[in-house]
Order: C-alpha cells, then sequence, then structure tokens
C-alpha cells in the first residue's frame, strides 16, 4: 500500500486507490481537529466539505448529482445508509447522521459514509480519469488547508 | 506617433496551429475577446488549445462555466485532446462553476465571483463559457428586467484588463445579432462557422474584429482533429526563395523530353502535363522526382487519385529509387483525400513537407484528382484557389509539375483544362493516335514561357523503366486529330523524259 502523508495528503504523486483518497479526505478533516478519525460525524464533515469545494469545479447541481449515485450505490451494501438524506445547497450537505448513529451505532454509520465517499472517488474516475479525479480532489483538500489556516488565523487574532 | 513611443502590446500563442498568422502574430495580451459561433463549431476546444498553449501556475488559466455543457462531461471529452494535459488540469488551469450565482442570483453576483476568483488565482487567461447564457435570451423580458447586460459587459472587461487578463468570452451568436453590446466591448471577435453544401461540411474561422492588430482577411477553412483546431490561412506567408534560385534547368528524368523543352524544366516554374487516361501522366511525374534524386535533390509528391501504397508499388516497380528515397526520408509522399478537403489545407501541408525537406521539386498527382476531393463549396472557385496554390509553391522555389487528366475524343482536339492552364509556366500534352492500325501515344510542347521549344509531336511508348520518347512524326499531317494521314509524296515529274 502507498504511504500516505495524512497531514499534508499529496495524492497525485503515485496513483492511489479510490480508498486511499477517501482516507486522506476523512484524514485531512480529522487534521482540522473538528471531530474524530473515523467518527461517523467526521466522515460526515469530510462528505460536507468535498460537495462544497467540489461544487466549485463542477456546480452544485453536478456534484449533488455525483453524490446522489454514490449513495443509491452506497446504498445496496450498507443498509445504514437508509436514513441518511443528501440536501443540495445546504449546510450540513449530509443529513440524518445523528438518526443513524441512533439506530446503526457509530462504527456501522461511519463505515457506510466512507463506503459512499469511496463510490463518489471511483465514479469521478470514470467519468474524467483517476488522475483528473484525483486532481480535483487534491485541489479541494488544498483549498480545505487554506481555509482552515485562514480561520486559525482568525481564532488568534481573535 | 513614432514607432518608438507606442505601447508595445505583447502577442500571446493561440496554440492553434495556423491562427497565429491569421490573427497577425498571434492574440494580443491583455485583450478582451469573443469566440462566436454556433452548436458543435468548436468554441470550447479553441479556448481549451489557447488556456493549455499559455497556462502556467504562476499565471493560471481559470475556465469559467455557467450553464452550457457540465463541466464533468466537458473535462471528460475535452481530456480526449491531444493538447489537454492533465498535469496542468487542476494547478495551471482551474475550472469553476458558476450556475449557482447565474440561477439564484444575479449579474452582480455573477460578476463579484468572477472577480474575487481573479483577485485569488491571478490568472493570465479567463475563460467564460458560455457567455451567452449569462446574457441570456435576446428580448427576454425577465431577464432584460433583472440584467443590465451593456453595464455588466463593460464592467467586466473593465476588471479583467484591470488585472492583466486576457480574456475569451464564448457563446453561440447569429450573424444578425452583431448590435449586441458585448460585440462592441470586444476588443476581438473570432466567428467560428460551419457551412453545409449538399453533403459537404466545412469549417471556417473569420477573425471580424482585432483591436491593435492587422489580421489576415477574409474565411480561413479549419478541421478539428485530435490534436483540435487547425486553421489553414487562407494566404499562407510566402517565403520568396525564387529570386534566389538560379534559373537552372532541371531535367524531367524522361529521355527526349529534355531536349523537346529546350534542355529541362525551368526551376521555379509551374508545369503542367495533361492527357488522357493511361497516357503514362504519372510515369513522367514520377520520373521527374526521381531525376531530381539523383541530382541530389529533395521532393515532395502529394497524391490524390490513389491510396499512397498503391501509388507506391506502381511507381516502385519502375522505379525502385523511389522506395529508397522514401526510406532515406529525401522524398515525402503525401496522401491527401480526406473528405472535404480545402485548398488551404492541401496547401498547408505540401508546404509543410517543402519546409521539412527543404524540397525542390514538388509533383501533385493529379489536378483532376484533387478537384474531386475538395468540398463541392470549393470547386466553384478552383481556379483562384489553384492560382494562389500554384503562386504560393512556386514563391518558395520549389519546382511544381501537375498532371491533369483531359477527356479525349477523336473528333476534336483538347489539350489542357481550360480552369488551370493559365496558371502554369509550361505546358506538355499526351494524347492517343490511331496509325497503321494502332494505338499509339505522342506528345507536344504547347506552352512554355520564356524559352525556346519543340513544335513537333514526338511518339513515346511507355515501357517497364518508364517514359521513353521516340521519333518524329514529319511525314504525317492531320495529327492533331488522332488520325494521322500519311502525307502524299510529290508526284514525280514527267518532264524530260
Amino acid at each position: 500500500m502507498n504511504t500516505v502523508d495524512r497531514g499534508k495528503p499529496n495524492l497525485s504523486q503515485v496513483q492511489p486507490t479510490p480508498a486511499q483518497i477517501a482516507r486522506s479526505l476523512i484524514s485531512s478533516r480529522r487534521s482540522e481537529g473538528s471531530g474524530g478519525g473515523n467518527s461517523a460525524r467526521g466522515v460526515a464533515a469530510a462528505c460536507d466539505n468535498l460537495y462544497r469545494e467540489l461544487s466549485r469545479w463542477v456546480g452544485s447541481d453536478g456534484c449533488h448529482a455525483l453524490f446522489t449515485r454514490a449513495l443509491a450505490e452506497a446504498r445496496a451494501e450498507h443498509p445504514a445508509l437508509q436514513q441518511i438524506r443528501l440536501r443540495a445547497r445546504s449546510d450540513p450537505y449530509v443529513d440524518g447522521v445523528a438518526e443513524t448513529i441512533i439506530a446503526r451505532g457509530e462504527p456501522a454509520t461511519a463505515d457506510a459514509l466512507e463506503a459512499m465517499l469511496v463510490r463518489l472517488v471511483e465514479l469521478l474516475g470514470r467519468l474524467i480519469g483517476d488522475d483528473m479525479a484525483t486532481k480535483l480532489i487534491e485541489r479541494s483538500l488544498a483549498a480545505l488547508e487554506i481555509g482552515g489556516a485562514a480561520s486559525d488565523d482568525k481564532q488568534e487574532e481573535a | 506617433m513614432k514607432t518608438e513611443e507606442r505601447t508595445a502590446i505583447r502577442s500571446l500563442p493561440s496554440g492553434v496551429p495556423g491562427l497565429d498568422i491569421v490573427l497577425g502574430g498571434g492574440l494580443p495580451e491583455f485583450s478582451f475577446n469573443l469566440i462566436a459561433g454556433g452548436p458543435g463549431s468548436g468554441k470550447t476546444i479553441l479556448a481549451h488549445q489557447v488556456m493549455f498553449a499559455n497556462a502556467t501556475v504562476e499565471r493560471p488559466s481559470l475556465y469559467f462555466t455557467v450553464l452550457g455543457e457540465p463541466t464533468l462531461k466537458m473535462l471528460r471529452y475535452q481530456r480526449q485532446f491531444t493538447y489537454f494535459d492533465s498535469a496542468l488540469a487542476g494547478s495551471a488551469i482551474q475550472f469553476i462553476n458558476l450556475s449557482a450565482e447565474v440561477l439564484e442570483r444575479d449579474l452582480d453576483e455573477v460578476l463579484q465571483r468572477i472577480v474575487s476568483e481573479i483577485e485569488r488565482a491571478k490568472p493570465g487567461i479567463v475563460v467564460v463559457d458560455s457567455f451567452r447564457t449569462i446574457s441570456g435570451q435576446p428580448g427576454s423580458p425577465e431577464r432584460a428586467a433583472s440584467f443590465d447586460l451593456d453595464k455588466f459587459v463593460q464592467r467586466l472587461a473593465l476588471h479583467l484588463t484591470t488585472w492583466e487578463v486576457t480574456s475569451f468570452l464564448l457563446g453561440e451568436y447569429a450573424a444578425e445579432e452583431q448590435r449586441n453590446p458585448v460585440f462592441t466591448v470586444a476588443d476581438g471577435i473570432l466567428w467560428l462557422s460551419q457551412a453545409t453544401d449538399r453533403n459537404s461540411v466545412v469549417r471556417k474561422l473569420q477573425v471580424v474584429k482585432s483591436r491593435g492588430r492587422a489580421p489576415m482577411p477574409g474565411l480561413h477553412t479549419f478541421r478539428i482533429t485530435d490534436g483540435g483546431l487547425q486553421v489553414f490561412p487562407r494566404i499562407p506567408e510566402q517565403t520568396r526563395n525564387r529570386a534566389l534560385q538560379k534559373p537552372d534547368r532541371l531535367s524531367t528524368g524522361v529521355v527526349g523530353m529534355d531536349e523537346m523543352i529546350g534542355g529541362g524544366v525551368i526551376a521555379g516554374d509551374a508545369v503542367m502535363l495533361t492527357g488522357p487516361a493511361g497516357s503514362g501522366k504519372s510515369t513522367v511525374a514520377t520520373q521527374f522526382m526521381v531525376a531530381g534524386m539523383a541530382a541530389g535533390e529533395t521532393g515532395v509528391i502529394a497524391v490524390f487519385e490513389e491510396y499512397p501504397e498503391e501509388y507506391l508499388a506502381r511507381a516502385n516497380a519502375r522505379n525502385p529509387e523511389v522506395g529508397r528515397m522514401l526510406d532515406e526520408g529525401k522524398l515525402e509522399l503525401i496522401y491527401l483525400r480526406p473528405l472535404d478537403l480545402s485548398v488551404d489545407e492541401a496547401l498547408s501541408a505540401i508546404l509543410e513537407s517543402v519546409e521539412r525537406l527543404n524540397a525542390r521539386r514538388v509533383v501533385i498527382d493529379s489536378l483532376s484528382g484533387f478537384e474531386v476531393a475538395l468540398a463541392p463549396t470549393f470547386r466553384e472557385d478552383f481556379r483562384e484557389s489553384l492560382y494562389r496554390l500554384v503562386g504560393t509553391l512556386t514563391a518558395t522555389g520549389v519546382t511544381v509539375f501537375m498532371t491533369a487528366e483531359v477527356s479525349e475524343s477523336f473528333s476534336e482536339a483538347r489539350f489542357t483544362t481550360e480552369k488551370v492552364s493559365f496558371i502554369t509556366d509550361e505546358i506538355i500534352v499526351q494524347r492517343y493516335i490511331e496509325m497503321e492500325g494502332e494505338l499509339r501515344r505522342v506528345m507536344a510542347v504547347i506552352k512554355m514561357r520564356g524559352s525556346e521549344h519543340s513544335h513537333q509531336f514526338r511518339l513515346y511508348d511507355v515501357t517497364a523503366r518508364g517514359v521513353v520518347v521516340g521519333g518524329t512524326l514529319t511525314e504525317y499531317d492531320a495529327i492533331i486529330t488522332g488520325v494521322p494521314t500519311l502525307r502524299a509524296k510529290p508526284a514525280r515529274s514527267k518532264r524530260g523524259k
């Protein structure tokens, strides 16, 4: 397995698998310090971030279409996703996480959301090529880092 | 104003082969341009070529998509082209979707978003695709009420120029819409169109406007290949090498023919060999080329009637040197029989080969095949187009040897096709005659500018090694009719007997 610097992910150097890309997205969310790495809420937040950043490139409707299909595909293997809803142009984008955790438990919910993320990366790769998909996601991660740094600065100023 | 006082406007490469010549040197830096044309005319491809030719990480290109082709689909299709470098996409080339601003907000917010992205990325190139979807449908009352398009375009142009951005708005416009404010504000307008004539479709590009530049006028054909757009300028750059050429004679390689034309073809001339089917025109053309190779010259053969493999097999059977010369890179065989060919496309291909090989001889075999390969719309202007083709080629100093088929009837003499004879310096004709119950071949020189030449008909044979010119027919009359008659010998005088 290729090693990935989870602090500063650089996905383009070696073509990672969709699962590795999904892990990087979740890890980047963890490095922001806003939730446990494998917590269901952490994975949902990673999805929210990706939706927000990817929407800049492909439009919120285009991004929502990708997530919707990824969710539909992942549901077949993860019944925990039955209560998950995607709300276009809303924050949070992934809705129903708390209810799912109560109904299915934390680990099952986190696994299911991660599976949705993997499906999304696979789908994007099929549409525009794995290298381009990785690039787009890498740009999203970079934007998150910049956004995170800016927010840290604001906190220090306050 | 003196030349040195002018503010120099740098030119950016368009990344489109042939387009920089049409633009008068390239795209003016920091200009605000409109790329207009109907659906499928190649606007998006052209914009991508410009971006990939200029984008760097330091000065990236921003591609704003609006409501037209979804970004994912566009990326999926664009990456099929060879210019698409996925290493640049994402860093040096960034795609930004404006659909939310356009659908849910107003033009002020669209402008704000564009400006904020420009401030963030500090791009060198900005593309808005499709600008038409921002401006709305003309005459739409709800759009007219909510959008002050004139003001928007003015402000957008101002921002883009202030940020030292070279920008391109893409839009589907019809010719009658040129009163749209964007046409007034734009520094440059590139119009892409597809002309349909019977079953043929020809793509054309026109530089309608280019401030601060002297673009090449007229409509220029272009083709979309896996490399993107390739433009074929209507009047290509001409390098006048002809004056540098020695006015020497070039051997035709045909035994007896050089003697008929006063010692050989005049270097830099356009020669036309006409004759009916099977008269040996291609054989002579090949001999002409082989003679050049023997003299250490390089050459180009443009084939229109046969597939190159067939042409080569036939040429090799008589002149095995042809294959060897191709292998050694002294000869290039260009096959030009695509659908809807334009004269400028053919000229571009030939000129490229001539430059690559520094060729001195060019064979076009044949003009008849060339005319058939052209899109119908270009056949109408065949004389004018051929005039430019031959003029451009001979201006580079090469000697052009063309073949042309003429239909032949025994009741009338037809030496050349009236369409093309005026463009040539030298004309040699071949024809069949009937003699003593046999079909024989004769040739004659009917035009040779600036040189003496034979006025005799000469018999010739097409042998296994090529065409060989034989004797004259001085004892015959009416050769020109195809049925010569043996002149009656004068009756011996009986006086004195």
